[in-house]
């Protein structure tokens, strides 16, 4: 090979490493935003699924207190007042306060709960025991701890006890399922009080194991629950 | 006395800054609380240690197994004022419809409550001291470790994985394990295992 062409051939190899240093970064951007691409249409696939309780703007306007952190005191609740068209059905407006909660308040510093969790179904029983299912996310994506995880259950609690009479007391599920924990600490398998009202104890006072003696009602809960979530 | 460093196994709990995980952490304050408390003449066992994760009702039954045992479940939490330690108690729970004297294992920890909180409210005074930012009072959560087990218990929850540097949180292990030792040994004397009411007389568990 004469030094002309030797010449020429390092030109080329040359221009094409330079090519790929510039082309090889500018592809990994592309590739990145095309999977946070897809994880979001996924994302948002899933719950356009989810029934959304409808905000309608014939309901009365109200002025509904919701329960986040406290950014001046650790480990507290402050009620918020916000103002909003709420449901006379006591489902509905369930749903909607625990998805106005979800929604978090204008300092994100003050969520007691992860921003991509999502409420999946809410149910009230005829003995005032309200079932409220939601996403995974909410035990993946809460910050692991007892101070934390009892923050976000009580958030729930009282939210609800502030806007919603009817529910007196709670159980939680996580996608449809009866959950040992919420994120490894504070016990999901007992009935929450929601309503000083409440006067069931003896039901109260009953964790089960993880699907196993649930009362009747919320046996049947849990498995409609379940199956109208299965994936 | 057993002490549980919560966690381990494929559940790492709380993480952090630089790696740190909870269940590495809290064997680490468990190992220096054990030699603590061995220091005050207490018999001490672990719930776990090495990296496994035993299941709460296996980590309950290492002190329900044993009459006048203690129970102290260790945590890091990923929240919180960093520096700062918090004990909780389970909540108030009516005592179980009893007429066979045997504590249903689901509602294990109800007999023993306010000696939990005994013991939560001397432990909590001793970390207040050493801990500034830390609560006075002990707080109430129902932590599902508790739940189960049949013996004065509290959960001790640490601030935080979130720590800038990892030493910081290695500096809190010889405060925290002087803090239960010191609270422990404060209610030793007044510890007394609760009897149950059952009809026509009450039942030492």
């Amino acid at each position: 090979m004469n030094t002309k062409w030797t010449v020429w051939l390092g030109g080329v190899l040359l221009a094409a490493v330079i090519a790929a240093a510039l082309y090889f970064p500018a592809l990994r951007r592309r590739v990145k935003q095309a999977k946070e691409l897809t994880e979001k249409t996924a994302e948002q696939a899933r719950r356009e699924l989810l029934p959304v309780a409808p905000i309608s703007t014939g309901d009365p306007m109200v002025k509904a207190k919701m329960f986040w952190g406290s950014r001046g005191q650790e480990g507290e609740l402050v009620a918020v007042v916000v103002e909003l068209p709420l449901s006379r059905d006591p489902v509905l407006r369930s749903k909607q306060v625990l998805n106005t909660l979800l929604a978090g308040p204008v300092d994100a510093e003050s969520r007691t709960l992860p921003p991509d969790a999502a409420l999946l179904a809410f149910y009230i029983l005829p003995d005032g025991t309200g079932v409220a299912d939601f996403s995974d996310e909410i035990r993946t994506s809460i910050p692991s701890g007892i101070q934390s995880e009892q923050l976000a259950v009580e958030s729930i609690l009282r939210t609800l006890e502030s806007n919603v009479p009817q529910v007196l007391r709670l159980k939680i599920l996580i996608h449809g399922q009866e959950a040992d924990t919420l994120a490894g600490h504070v016990d999901l398998t007992q009935l929450f009080r929601v309503n000083a009202k409440d006067a069931a104890g003896t039901q109260l006072d009953n964790p089960s194991p993880p699907g196993s003696k649930l009362p009747a009602p919320i046996r049947k809960a849990v498995e409609t629950v379940r199956k109208a979530t299965k994936r | 006395m057993v002490l549980d460093p919560a966690h381990g196994g494929t559940d790492p709990g709380a993480r952090g800054t630089e790696g740190i995980s909870e269940s590495d952490e809290v064997l680490q304050f468990a190992t220096a609380t054990k030699r603590a408390l061995e220091a005050q003449g207490f018999q001490v066992v672990l719930t776990r240690e090495g990296n496994d994760n035993p299941s709460f009702d296996d980590r309950s039954a290492r002190a329900n197994a044993q009459r006048g045992a203690v129970f102290i479940t260790l945590h890091i939490a990923s929240t919180g004022l960093t520096g700062t330690a918090r004990v909780y108690v389970e909540p108030e729970r009516p005592a179980p419809n009893n007429i066979t004297g045997l504590i249903p294992w689901d509602r294990a920890q109800t007999p023993f409550l306010s000696l939990s909180r005994k013991l939560g409210e001397l432990v909590q005074q001793e970390l207040s001291k050493r801990f500034k930012g830390s609560p006075d009072t002990l707080q109430t959560a129902p932590v599902r470790q508790l739940r189960t087990t049949a013996a004065p218990a509290i959960a001790v929850e640490i601030s935080s994985v979130s720590v800038k540097e990892r030493a910081e949180l290695d500096r809190m292990v010889p405060g925290v394990a002087e803090a239960i030792a010191r609270g422990l040994t404060d209610f030793r004397p007044t510890y007394v295992v609760p009897t149950i009411p059952v009809p026509g007389g009450s039942v030492k568990p």
